[in-house]
């Protein structure tokens, strides 16, 4: 008879979180033809956005931003955008409704951790992939693509990573939703309205209305997208970089504290769906 | 001996919606809910002890799994004591989990997309098996249940039975104090199921497993357990060792007899006659085929000299009614069933 395990140590625990991350990563190579095709519909759709915005300035040249720093910003939005896409919401929504959960939680790790896990590995093979995006801006818009300054670029890094956080962060909270609605979908296309509007991701933040835009500053969608990609720009430097990169740090941790608490809750009325 | 578990006054209740029937009902449910209370288990106790080998039976909706799912700490009970390796599985799920293995057998625990080795890989990290255990464990469930040819297969690629072969070794990989095995045998062929039921006894045998095991295939019960379980609407019905249960229920034993000839009515009502005296009941007796049915321990020779005497027999079996039909009776003598 094996004698009963202690619970595991803070290394111990990262051993299996690092093992999980090499799984994770490897899971997400399974699908070439979805990731080919995904990749290849965005594509399309920031072109599409381009030659709108194209338009826009035909008509009239006097903006806020010069063109050719509005298509950049596009492409650079549109690429962190990309590796920020976790179908967190998907993924456990529908495991909630098949009652896969059970064996989610039956494992010896964090639950909260794993997904983030999961999230990192998502984040890495899109971000990857979102050089594709990178390339095409570089390959229409060459050294403007650039980042304004090293210091910009190590900035940016931090900001991209806080930002990571930030929409894994939100996602974590909207999908305990799926614990009382057992669908993942409906909490998917309600945070993905949210982040569509408030991120920047479709334009920057200085064409918002002054409504939306004060909207905007009480909620952490601006993090994921517009920070980052400002800080690139060279459009916020110096403290105020410093203040985002701030703002972003403590939504990750709020947003951390609430996801934990809503899922305590959450699990308090779970019922395994099925026999 | 160390208890394993131990449940007091256990019970769990769900609030189901209530759907309005039809189309029109569908759209209604849209503006206006009703919920009702269902009770899925009403109060049960029982304790089990380490090393113990326990079977959990009850027809569909009984409450088997729902009593799984609460002493693995998945779900919260509504009322009642539980406790299981010392802890209490709901608030200390992560701790107790290191410590159990656990197979729902139509939810599968290994990773969808990639390899079933990668899965095993995952669970040594997650579970820190020690190597030597490691190398036990994983090696006699590669040899007894077959996987070689499986380890380098996407799980999603796999047959049913080939998946829960694999989720049945991935669950006993880190020999678990305790493992709780939901129909571990569900969408098996028979040998595969014979395999499946040795591995099990085998890491019983070897690391001390304490199980509890759920199934509908009564087999699994008789091959590997001691102890039975009999759940029926939420409520413990028989709680002992499977020859109490078959003392209690099966009260019943028979000789069927195949005859050189067909009896005569005449002969047939002499020789009821003549058993009845001696405890036994002819309950058929249809061409070559005669059956007596005796409820006293030790009847059957006075009343198989009785029947040789009075009959050619061809041919003659001692039957005694075996778990299966014993439950199937226990399931149809309810309420409502005939």
């Amino acid at each position: 008879m094996r004698p009963l395990q202690p619970p595991l140590t803070f290394t111990q625990n990262l051993e299996s979180y690092r093992s999980l991350l090499v799984r994770c990563l490897k899971g997400s190579f399974s699908y070439k033809s979805t990731t080919i095709n995904n990749l290849l519909t965005t594509l399309v759709a920031y072109a599409i956005t381009i030659m709108i915005w194209h338009q826009v300035y035909q008509q009239n040249p006097n903006h806020v931003i010069p063109s050719t720093q509005m298509y950049v910003y596009l492409l650079l939005a549109g690429a962190v955008n990309y590796a920020m896409s976790l179908g967190m919401e998907f993924r456990i929504g529908q495991r909630i409704r098949t009652g896969l959960i059970a064996t989610d939680l039956l494992k010896p790790i964090d639950f909260q951790m794993a997904q983030a896990i999961q999230s990192i590995s998502d984040g890495l093979f899109n971000g990857a992939l979102s050089f594709v995006v990178f390339s095409l801006g570089f390959f229409l818009f060459g050294t403007q693509m650039l980042p304004s300054s090293p210091s910009a670029f190590l900035l940016f890094l931090v900001s991209f990573v806080l930002g990571f956080t930030v929409i894994y962060g939100i996602g974590f909270v909207f999908v305990q939703g799926a614990f009382y609605t057992y669908s993942g979908y409906g909490i998917f296309a309600a945070r993905n309205a949210l982040q569509f509007t408030f991120s920047g991701f479709s334009a920057p933040l200085d064409y918002y209305p002054p409504l939306l835009r004060t909207i905007t500053d009480y909620l952490p969608f601006r993090h994921t997208i517009y920070t980052p990609v400002a800080i690139y720009m060279g459009w916020v430097t110096g403290p105020a970089a410093y203040l985002l990169l701030l703002q972003q740090l403590g939504w990750t941790v709020g947003l951390f504290l609430v996801g934990k608490f809503l899922m305590g809750r959450a699990l308090k009325q779970l019922e395994v769906q099925g026999g | 001996m160390e208890n394993a578990l131990h449940v007091e006054n256990l019970a769990k209740s769900y609030k189901r919606s209530m759907r309005h029937p039809g189309l029109l009902g569908a759209f209604k449910g849209l503006f206006s809910s009703k919920t009702q209370e269902f009770q899925a288990v009403k109060g049960i106790s029982f304790s089990i002890n380490r090393g113990e080998r326990v079977g959990l039976i009850g027809e569909n909706g009984a409450g088997k799994s729902t009593t799984l799912k609460m002493l693995t700490g998945i779900i919260a009970p509504t009322s009642g004591k539980l406790e299981v390796l010392g802890l209490l599985p709901w608030k200390q799920r992560r701790e107790l989990a290191l410590n159990i293995g656990v197979v729902f057998g139509q939810r599968p625990q290994l990773l969808w997309d990639i390899p079933v080795r990668e899965t095993f890989r995952l669970l040594k990290a997650m579970y820190r098996i020690p190597s030597d255990v490691y190398e036990v464990t994983y090696k006699e469930a590669v040899r007894r249940l077959d996987l070689e040819p499986l380890l380098g297969t996407p799980v999603r690629l796999l047959s049913l039975g080939q998946r829960m072969r694999c989720d049945l070794a991935a669950s006993l990989l880190h020999a678990p104090a305790i493992a709780f095995l939901d129909e571990p045998t569900i969408g098996l062929d028979l040998t595969v199921k014979e395999q499946v039921r040795e591995y099990i006894r085998d890491m019983q045998d070897k690391f001390g497993v304490t199980l509890l095991i759920t199934t509908h295939d009564l087999k699994d019960i008789t091959e590997v357990c001691d102890r039975l379980l009999l759940l029926d609407k939420g409520t413990l019905l028989f709680d002992g060792s499977l020859k109490a249960f078959e003392k209690k229920f099966a009260n019943e034993s028979r000789i069927v007899a195949d005859l050189e000839r067909p009896a005569t009515a005449s002969a047939l009502r002499k020789l009821s006659a003549e058993m009845k005296k001696h405890g036994g009941i002819v309950t058929g007796g249809e061409g070559h085929k005669l059956i007596v049915s005796y409820r006293k321990e030790g009847s059957a020779p006075v009343l198989t000299q009785i029947l040789l005497k009075r009959q050619k027999v061809a041919d003659l079996t001692l039957e005694k009614t075996d778990i299966e039909t014993i439950v199937t009776r226990i399931y149809r003598k309810k309420p409502g069933k005939n």
